[in-house]
């Protein structure tokens, strides 16, 4: 299966100063969040693949979700497999690859119309910085959701890699380079966008990986030390109506909706440890 | 030193009154880029020379040549190219809002599948290779069934032949155009007659212009070239202009006179100018006895029927003013008429039409500088093998329909009835740049219906970039191009001089998107792989640019110049001067304006043409039994494009099918006995928009989004409403609830909506669902751009109401005929309603059958054509609708 749109050079990135501890925790760190990206960035791409559903349907997995608040309903957990692939096929399709749907590209969500000013830009960070972007199953643009989360799960990689090797200056580089992007891309329009899709969602699975999403964008954000404005046009309160709607404790999954955006029922970054997801 | 006087502002300005001669002659070494007029544009930011790639505009179909200037890559500008000689560096402002459509974010950016119910708006995203297999099954079955099952219908088709090859090649003759919804009753008036499907009016020098029916300043055929010719005809040449509308547009009120007339009787108004020249004998006498198939007798004779007062009955136009007209323009040399489509757009539309031309005819104002000229275009061949016509002929197609025989444009709107009824067998209905849903007569309650049905349409393909109301029926939807992506060849006759021009890709295309030859031919080497079928060998190369090279790259004189090379960097060939700032004209080295050439019917035949050809009693010259020419006063000539190489005032052909062959006017029997209270819908389109594809367009549906109905003043006192208050037009099929617009501005017996609202697909602008919150996840957008949208109406469809009914004879939709009756709305209705009846549009269809050569009114609406024996004098087959 190709899943993987963004193929990295060979980094340039080298000399290695660096207490082996610290860095060999910084680099477990930077490998976790790599996965995370990975996931994330799966899950936007393109549809999701039965080998990448089986893999989020492990009890351990979905253990892990759930202790940090994400919930699927049973449309993902009870669903025979080949029937969940083509069920979230035609949600994919509604919700991002057909018309009248939400595209999950920055372009669009800033600028109202593809291939506008992110889509360069992007374009030339990831050449800048060794990439170039590959069609996977589908051509997607250069800013598209799962192609910025998977852009940073690589920066990521590398800099773990420059850690494992005790190379604080390249892990430096690499940190800022993820902070720019954060702040200049992903940051932007992502939070908006994991809510608008929180809301939009049919399913249970987009549902519940956009809060995730959210709350994920949430951490990365205060973990980096950033602030950020969302500028993306979805609305950043909910309504009240729709709050207490999302608050029924019927609705299983839905329940920390009601809190704040991005606060309650997301657990800390540090508190999530996920297993390798295949690409 | 000098201390400076102390000076406030109010001394500084009075110091720059006097400034004013020596600022005027200080060096300006700055000048604002924009300004110049090179086919060059910077960026305002970074001050860098964007990318400029020629093209031609297909925003709409007048083929205006455009330049499109890219900053990263990315369109950021549309301008008109400069050396275009039709276009003069000036685009509509839907030409230059046309990046819109590539970069709409409902764009459709990949193959989809369908798996909800037909229109339920679901759908799977596919890969190209899935989508082609599946798709070249189907067609496989069918070829199997008999290859006349595979129907392919299209709107706007400027693929230079693609289409034609791909349907040839699957050996189907069911192809199917969109011109009986447009223009094939003007055609099919004019073609018999001197040849072309058009004219040229050369407004520019002209000194009178009879305007009938056409928004020519806003919305007709070649709009932006001729309405800059019409703008210079008035300043420069101090042209009159008199149009006969029933609307005051944009054109009627820029005209000298707006004579706003009984609606589908402009034909009756044309042959009262008509018998008031020959009566006061300011006829050109000697063109008519020369170049025409009649005498001038013959034509006195005829026309003594049409008095004034037998027009101003029917028309409303007083006799007194028809008199006055007649002779102003028979005596303003030089003069001109333009009809688009008015005239044309009803039951006897061809009949209108020809009563329209007659006049330049009369008045020998026939390709002479100002006249009435004809259309001049350019050719290009096609890439080699050609695959052979279609073995067995399809119940209709583009060019034929069995009950309309000298429709020779097709009656394309005739064909869900024809599905409906067997006639038309479907199995596999593919459709490119169409939307009859929304474009037809009958719209959702006649398409709709029968593309909704499995069982009469089972697999149906839609080529398309948006999501328009057909294609959201779609089974399978193919991503095609928007036009700054796509490879085209083009030639339009929208100025007297001839041209070649190309559309190339501006940036490689969104997503997955491929130009329809390039999703033709995969289609095709999806069916036949290794060319033992036979078919790959017609679609062997590699890309669009290819295909381009075997149109352009030896054309002669282009061939010289660079071929398709000298295209990619130009847009257009020939340059036939420089654009002039100043004038905003072409001028040449010398700088005078350049000179389009005149009479082309009168360019003699050369000695090696001559050579071997034989010349009859009538003067008729034919080589290898092919008419060439026609000699007269001892001089070979050209002539015109017809079989006799003259005018057919008499069109013999006609008189076969029970139709009169001279020029005449028949009433639209309906408005005859309409009632006090009924009156007549008209529709109408605006100048920033076209048919159906331009409401997703951001720029222009904030210009314009929604279209209340005009009713006069006095029509409205009567039925109580003001201008905004709901009305209720009912049709004979349906009903629909819209917004009144009061104004004096219209015929008190008509009714005009314009159209291209009211969409219920084609986008979140189109549709404003967001707005509606229903449901909110489904086009429920909520991206930046959307908070811009500051209105909330989007207008009322009218085409569901309008019943489907063609000219007898060119086959057109009779648009413009439709008899509504229109109140107050009640309390139950609602802004937006309509509801249209396909029952009821049968039965309209049945009606309209009647008035076919065929039918039984045919023979009582030709009360001089007694002599005619009946459709066995056609050799008539008998065919028709079972419905
Ligand atoms: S009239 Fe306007 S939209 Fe049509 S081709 Fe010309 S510039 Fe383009």
């Amino acid at each position: 299966m190709k899943t993987s749109q963004i193929e990295g050079k060979k980094s340039g990135i080298s000399q290695p100063t660096a207490i082996p501890e610290v860095a060999a925790g910084m680099a477990a760190e930077c490998g976790a969040r790599a996965l995370l990206y990975r996931l994330l960035s799966a899950v936007f791409v393109e549809e999701a693949s039965a080998e990448f559903l089986s893999a989020m349907r492990t009890p351990e997995m979905l253990e892990q979700l759930a202790e940090v608040g994400i919930g699927f309903d049973a449309d993902f957990t009870a669903a025979p497999l080949a029937e969940l692939v083509d069920t979230l096929a035609v949600e994919y399709a509604s919700l991002f690859a057909a018309s009248g749907g939400f595209p999950p590209v920055e372009s669009v969500r800033l600028y109202g119309r593809y291939r506008h000013e992110p889509n360069f830009e992007v374009m030339q960070t990831y050449q800048r910085l060794g990439f170039v972007l590959q069609p996977g199953r589908h051509e997607v643009f250069a800013d598209q959701l799962g192609v910025e989360l998977m852009f940073i799960a690589e920066l990521l990689e590398r800099q773990a890699e420059a850690l494992a090797k005790g190379d604080l200056i390249a892990s430096r580089k690499l940190e800022k380079e993820i902070k720019r992007f954060w702040s200049r891309h992903l940051g932007r329009w992502v939070r908006g966008y994991a809510r608008l899709i929180e809301r939009a969602a049919m399913h249970s699975f987009y549902r519940e990986m956009a809060r995730f999403l959210r709350g994920f964008a949430e951490e990365e954000i205060a973990a980096l030390g950033l602030h950020i404005e969302d500028a993306d046009g979805a609305r950043l309160e909910v309504p009240k109506a729709e709050v207490q709607e999302a608050a029924d404790p019927q609705k299983p999954g839905c329940t920390s909706d009601a809190a704040p955006p991005g606060r309650q029922g997301i657990r800390r970054l540090q508190d999530l440890r996920l297993p390798s997801v295949p690409d | 030193m000098m201390e400076m006087t102390k000076l406030n502002r109010r001394t500084f300005l009075k110091v720059s009154a006097a400034t004013g001669a020596a600022a005027a002659v200080a060096p300006r070494l700055l000048k604002a880029m924009e300004l110049e007029l090179a086919g060059k544009d910077v960026s305002p930011v970074s001050g860098v020379q964007r990318k400029a790639v020629p093209i031609t505009c297909h925003f709409c179909n007048i083929q205006d040549g455009a330049i499109a200037y890219l900053e990263n890559d990315r369109v950021v500008k549309l301008e008109g190219n400069p050396e275009h000689v039709s276009t003069r560096g000036r685009l509509c402002p839907k030409g230059n809002s046309g990046m819109w459509y590539s970069y709409d974010p409902d764009r459709i950016l990949y193959p989809l599948k369908r798996v909800g119910k037909r229109g339920e708006g679901k759908w799977k995203r596919i890969t190209w290779d899935e989508a082609l297999t599946e798709v070249a099954a189907k067609l496989d079955e069918a070829l199997k069934e008999d290859p006349n099952t595979i129907v392919l219908k299209y709107g706007r088709n400027r693929t230079g032949g693609v289409l034609d090859r791909f349907m040839q090649t699957l050996g189907s003759d069911s192809i199917i155009n969109h011109t009986s919804v447009c223009e094939s009753s003007k055609k099919v008036g004019m073609e018999p007659a001197w040849g072309p499907d058009i004219e040229t009016p050369d407004f520019a020098n002209t000194k009178y212009v009879l305007n009938f029916g056409s928004n020519v300043l806003e919305a007709s055929y070649f709009h932006n070239p001729l309405s800059q010719r019409v703008a210079e005809g008035r300043v420069d040449n101090h042209m009159k202009i008199v149009t006969f509308d029933v609307r005051l547009s944009n054109t009627a009120g820029f005209s000298d006179e707006w004579i706003p007339v009984h609606p589908g009787t402009d034909g009756a108004v044309a042959l009262a100018i008509g018998h008031v020249i020959l009566r006061e004998d300011l006829q050109d006498s000697e063109f008519i006895n020369t170049w025409t198939n009649v005498t001038v007798d013959e034509l006195k004779e005829h026309y003594k029927q049409f008095t004034p007062e037998w027009a101003e009955k029917i028309s409303g136009v007083p006799a007194a003013t028809i008199e006055r007209i007649a002779i102003e323009f028979a005596t303003t040399k030089p003069a001109t008429i333009f009809t688009y489509r008015g005239p044309a757009k009803h039951l006897y539309g061809s009949y209108n039409e020809k009563a329209c031309m007659m006049l330049p005819v009369m008045t020998g104002n026939i390709e002479r500088r100002g006249g009435y000229c004809l259309p001049r275009g350019m050719s290009w061949p096609q890439p080699k093998p050609e695959p052979p016509k279609p073995a067995k002929h399809a119940y209709m197609n583009k060019h034929h329909h069995p009950l309309y025989p000298l429709a020779s444009h097709g009656v394309s709107h005739l064909l869900p009835f024809h599905i409906a009824d067997g006639t038309m067998k479907v199995n596999v209905y593919f459709t490119y740049q169409d939307n009859p849903v929304y474009t037809n007569p009958g719209a959702r309650a006649v398409w709709g219906k029968v593309l909704s049905d499995e069982t009469l349409v089972p697999f149906f393909v839609s080529m398309s970039s948006h999501m328009g109301e057909e294609t959201a029926l779609a089974d399978i939807i193919l991503p095609d191009c928007p036009y700054l992506e796509r490879w085209e060849p083009e030639s339009m006759p929208n100025s007297l001089w001839p041209w070649l021009g190309i559309r190339q890709p501006v940036h490689k295309s969104l997503g997955e998107s491929r130009e329809n030859r390039i999703l033709m031919r995969d289609i095709i080497w999806k069916l036949d792989p290794d060319g033992s079928r036979g078919m790959r060998k017609y679609w062997e190369f590699k890309d669009g640019e290819d295909y381009m090279r075997h149109h352009f790259d030896n054309i002669p004189g282009l061939k010289e110049a660079g071929g398709l090379d000298f295209l990619k960097k130009h847009g257009v060939w020939p340059i036939y001067g420089k654009l002039d700032p100043r004038t905003g004209k072409i001028v040449d080295k010398t700088g005078r304006e350049i000179r389009a050439e005149y009479g082309l019917y009168k360019k003699e035949l050369s000695e090696e043409e001559m050579a071997g050809a034989i010349i009859d009693e009538n003067g008729l010259i034919t080589k290898n039994g092919k008419a060439i020419g026609i000699q007269r006063n001892g001089k070979n000539y050209v002539g015109f494009a017809t079989p006799n190489r003259l005018i057919n005032v008499r069109v013999d052909e006609w008189a076969k099918y029970g139709f009169n062959p001279m020029p005449t006017f028949k009433r639209i029997p309906w408005h005859e006995t309409m009632r006090e209270d009924e009156m007549i819908l008209t529709t109408f389109k605006l100048n920033v928009h076209k048919q159906s594809r331009s409401a997703a367009v951001k720029w222009l549906a904030e210009i314009a989004h929604s279209n209340p109905a005009w009713i006069n003043t006095e029509t409205a006192k009567k039925i109580g409403v003001k201008t905004g208050d709901l009305v209720r037009v009912e049709s004979k099929v349906g009903y629909l609830v819209t917004k009144a617009y009061v104004t004096e501005g219209i015929h008190p017996k008509a009714i005009a909506i314009p159209t291209a609202f009211g969409h219920w697909e084609y986008g979140r602008l189109a549709t404003l669902k967001l707005k509606e919150k229903k449901p909110e996840w489904s086009h429920g957008q909520e991206d930046p751009d959307f908070n811009n949208v500051w209105w909330d109406d989007k207008g009322v469809h009218p085409n569901d109401i309008i019943p489907a009914i063609a000219d007898p004879i060119g086959g057109s939709q009779a648009w413009f005929d439709t008899v509504v009756k229109v109140t107050k709305a009640g309390p139950n209705d609602k802004y937006g309603d309509v509801v249209a009846d396909w029952d009821r549009h049968v039965e309209a269809f049945k009606e309209g059958l009647r008035y076919a050569y065929t039918g039984d009114l045919h023979r009582k609406m030709h009360p001089e054509m007694a002599h005619w024996k009946g459709p066995e004098e056609a050799g008539h087959e008998s065919e028709g609708s079972h419905l």
